[in-house]
């Protein structure tokens, strides 16, 4: 008796303490969850001066007004990056929040399979506009561009998977004082014939002043990339014109792919090797063996007087700001004039130098363990009060309205005083970016020659090429799988939200589907011809 | 040693005890849709399993939605869950249309080697068994995609066009047809298609509205756009208007101001007079 009394009652007791742990877990533990403090990190490439001071900046004031939350940048170099990028989203230990570029080759399926969207977010004011001008604006209209670059780019259509933070332009950054020095006044070039009178003067100079020679621009492999893309655009105008077959008056790097494997263009066309020529022109302004330098190798070149201009991106102007010991002016690239000997009879007009598209964007991890709390930070860092931090501490232009811009970076806005139908023939595909970067020596160097680089260029080209076209095509197509389960759960689930999700869901997948459809069709063609 | 009054109890004890996470678990199986919704895929799948041992259809379903994405996506798991769908999609029901739908879809887009030609047969097949049913309807916007570039037959253009035309017809729901009217005016420049019959097309999407993303912006641009390339001065002039006024800040809207200064000289030497 006494036994089985005993064992009813230690029984009982293991029941009450099941049952005390199981009311514990469900009533007790979700707020100390939600409660408990959390870090999120963000990782970008920006390493150069600015833009982490911004971000910390940033952070900073996150973190007063969100006290359980702590936020880490990872500066990851870019030489690496996309190799940590795609290792670390691969093996789910990438950041919460990632900086990533359509042009980085390589990695353009990233997106679709690692990237969350923020599109419903987007629709919505973003509530730390409180108070300010865009109170009531989604939060989507309250970048400058509209978030038009995540939109182009996007391989969902119906999806905006990144928001920014700055917006960038290429400027031909000048020493003042050296200008003054070689010409005589401060007066910069308008047009590339006085760039052409400001090497001659340059050329006069290094005979008289006995110092090692000065070069006009710095040199480095990057920032001569950069400087083609610049000078295609000009000259290639009329030809994307001619290839904008849906007129949208925007080419997407696939229907270039494509049309080349049409024949529609080809590196030996007069108005791609007029771009050539020019560049060519101006590389001999360049210290020889250059295309072996890094871009960090020109900027040294520059800060030590050595050189004249140095043709890059405001992303680097922080740094040449800070750096140098000298003033910096922040020039408009002088565009050919339609009576240059060598390009202006292809000049349909100036193109636009900023492309106005906002950048530096930033996409929310899929797999991150904090999305809500990321995303928060998303908004913090892109409304008025962040943003104004942001550029306040890293020079940087800022991607929000309503944010007021220093003096000094003003120089960095372009207006909508060019035809922005341009393409970055040089980089509208990795394996096409490889072919050109193996063969330029043949026309920028000593005995360099446009013709023998564009053909050789030709050769090489076609698989590359198609290459590049299947490699967008697999893109597209990996989106397009993830999206009907996707769908068909946001029907199950019901409710208004998850309709309206479902609804741009479907129609960006046709659209997607459609595109897909039309490039399989493009390669199978181009197939059959070969 | 254990009595067997007091084993008994033990047994109804344990048995309470593991009735109790069961007891407490969400009935729904909203979790598992959220995970997928939210490309969580391998998490819904093993929720999905351990619900699908109920046999629901719901459930059977949830796991082969899940399925389609959880990696490794493989051939052979691919027409397993084919064969599963199969299954689910015998009924009438909103789950077998669902079901059908999906089957169709894996041989359309998720295996390694499509099978266009199967994949319109089983739209063509829910379309007839449920047509009114926004997923056979949903099939049918596909299979205009599989008539316009994929099918072997027909093989011209034009016979193309009208077998995706012939869709429209059954397509109720507006953005359904808004999709298909799309497609076939994009697929018209691809094929290279009188202007007239594109436009049509692109008129008729945009006069339903609410083309997604970027791709309603350039719907925008392209039917002002092509309407100058086709001559029809007045629409295109609407269209570069339009654009500018929703889209100001855009890198376009100088090409558009060029285009409308381009417009006025043709319609000024269409009436004889200088701009």
């Amino acid at each position: 008796m006494k036994t089985a009394l005993r064992a009813r009652l230690g029984l009982g007791f293991i029941l009450l303490c099941y049952a005390t742990a199981t009311w514990w877990v469900l009533t007790r533990s979700s707020p100390l969850v939600r409660e408990r403090p959390v870090t999120i990190r963000i990782a970008h490439w920006q390493i150069e001066a600015g833009p982490p001071d911004g971000l910390d900046a940033v952070i900073r004031r996150y973190e007063e007004l969100n006290p359980r939350v702590k936020v880490e940048q990872q500066l990851v170099p870019g030489v690496v990056y996309k190799q940590w990028l795609r290792s670390n989203l691969a093996g789910g230990t990438g950041a919460d929040i990632i900086e990533w570029g359509p042009w980085i080759e390589g990695v353009r399926d990233v997106p679709a399979r690692y990237f969350e969207p923020v599109t419903a977010a987007l629709a919505e004011p973003n509530p730390y506009n409180r108070g300010t001008p865009l109170a009531n604006v989604p939060w989507q209209q309250t970048f400058k561009d509209g978030l038009a670059g995540q939109r182009f780019d996007s391989p969902d259509p119906g999806e905006i998977f990144g928001v920014t933070l700055t917006e960038v332009s290429v400027r031909l950054f000048c020493n003042r004082e050296l200008l003054r020095e070689i010409t005589g006044a401060t007066r910069v070039p308008q047009t590339f014939g006085d760039l052409r009178k400001i090497f001659a003067q340059l050329d006069a100079y290094n005979l008289r002043s006995g110092r090692p020679p000065v070069m006009a621009l710095a040199g480095a492999r990057d920032n001569n990339e950069w400087l083609l893309q610049y000078l295609l655009m000009d000259t290639t105008l009329g030809l994307n014109f001619s290839l904008d077959d849906p007129g949208a008056l925007a080419l997407a790097n696939r229907q270039l792919l494509a049309a080349y494997l049409e024949g529609r263009w080809r590196w030996s066309r007069p108005e791609v090797k007029a771009g050539l020529e020019l560049m060519r022109e101006i590389a001999r302004h360049m210290k020889p063996g250059f295309q072996q330098l890094s871009r960090d190798e020109a900027t040294r070149e520059f800060l030590h007087g050595d050189a004249l201009f140095i043709f890059t991106g405001t992303w680097d102007a922080t740094s040449l700001r800070r750096l140098a010991s000298f003033n910096i002016d922040a020039l408009r690239f002088p565009q050919p004039t339609p009576d240059d000997p060598v390009v202006g009879r292809y000049l349909i007009g100036r193109f636009a130098d900023g492309g106005g598209v906002t950048a530096m964007a930033m996409h929310l991890n899929k797999a991150s363990p904090h999305r809500a709390e990321a995303l928060d930070f998303m908004r913090f860092m892109t409304s008025v009060e962040g943003a104004q931090l942001f550029t306040d501490r890293s020079g940087w232009l800022p991607a929000t309205t309503n944010v007021r811009i220093a003096p000094e970076i003003e120089s960095f806005t372009s207006p909508q005083d060019g035809y922005a139908l341009c393409n970055p023939y040089v980089i509208i595909g990795s394996n096409v970016t490889l072919q050109y970067t193996r063969h330029m020596h043949l026309y920028l160097g000593e005995h360099g020659d446009v013709d023998r680089f564009t053909a050789v260029l030709d050769e090489a080209m076609p698989t590359a090429v198609r290459a590049d076209l299947q490699s967008e095509l697999r893109s597209l197509e990996q989106t397009i799988r993830s999206q009907d389960g996707r769908t068909l759960a946001l029907a199950r689930l019901g409710g208004a939200p998850a309709a309206q999700r479902r609804a741009v869901m479907e129609g960006g997948q046709t659209i997607s589907e459609g595109l897909a459809l039309q490039m399989r069709a493009q390669l199978e063609k181009f197939r059959l011809e070969r | 040693m254990l009595s067997l009054p007091l084993f008994r109890h033990a047994l109804r004890g344990a048995g309470l005890l593991l009735a109790l996470p069961a007891l407490a678990a969400e009935p729904t199986l909203d979790p598992v849709w959220r995970d997928i919704s939210e490309s969580r895929s391998h998490l819904a799948l093993l929720q999905a399993e351990r619900a699908a041992k109920s046999g629901s259809r719901a459930a059977l379903l949830a796991r082969a939605a899940a399925t389609l994405d959880d990696q490794p996506v493989t051939d052979e798991r691919l027409r397993a869950t084919e064969a599963q769908l199969a299954d689910l999609a015998r009924g009438d029901d909103e789950l077998a249309a669902q079901a059908a739908y999906l089957q169709a879809r894996i041989w359309q887009t998720h295996l390694s080697q499509p099978d266009y030609a199967r994949a319109a047969g089983l739209f063509r097949a829910l379309a007839e068994r449920q047509p009114q049913s926004r997923w056979a309807q949903l099939g049918l916007v596909k299979l205009g995609l599989l008539h316009l570039y994929a099918l072997p037959e027909p093989g011209d253009p034009e016979a193309r066009h009208a077998a995706a035309e012939a869709l429209l017809a059954r397509l109720t729901e507006p953005a359904l047809q808004r999709d298909l009217h799309l497609q076939l005016g994009l697929a018209g420049i691809f094929h290279c298609r009188p202007l007239g019959e594109v436009l049509e097309h692109l008129l008729a999407a945009d006069r339903i509205g609410g083309v997604p993303g970027i791709a309603g912006e350039d719907l925008i641009v392209q039917l002002g756009e092509l309407s100058l390339r086709a001559g029809q001065y007045a629409q295109a002039r609407r269209y570069f208007d339009r654009y500018l006024d929703e889209y100001p800040t855009s890198g376009r809207c100088f090409t558009i101001r060029a285009r409308l200064r381009e417009l006025a000289a043709r319609e000024a030497a269409a009436g004889g007079r200088q701009p």
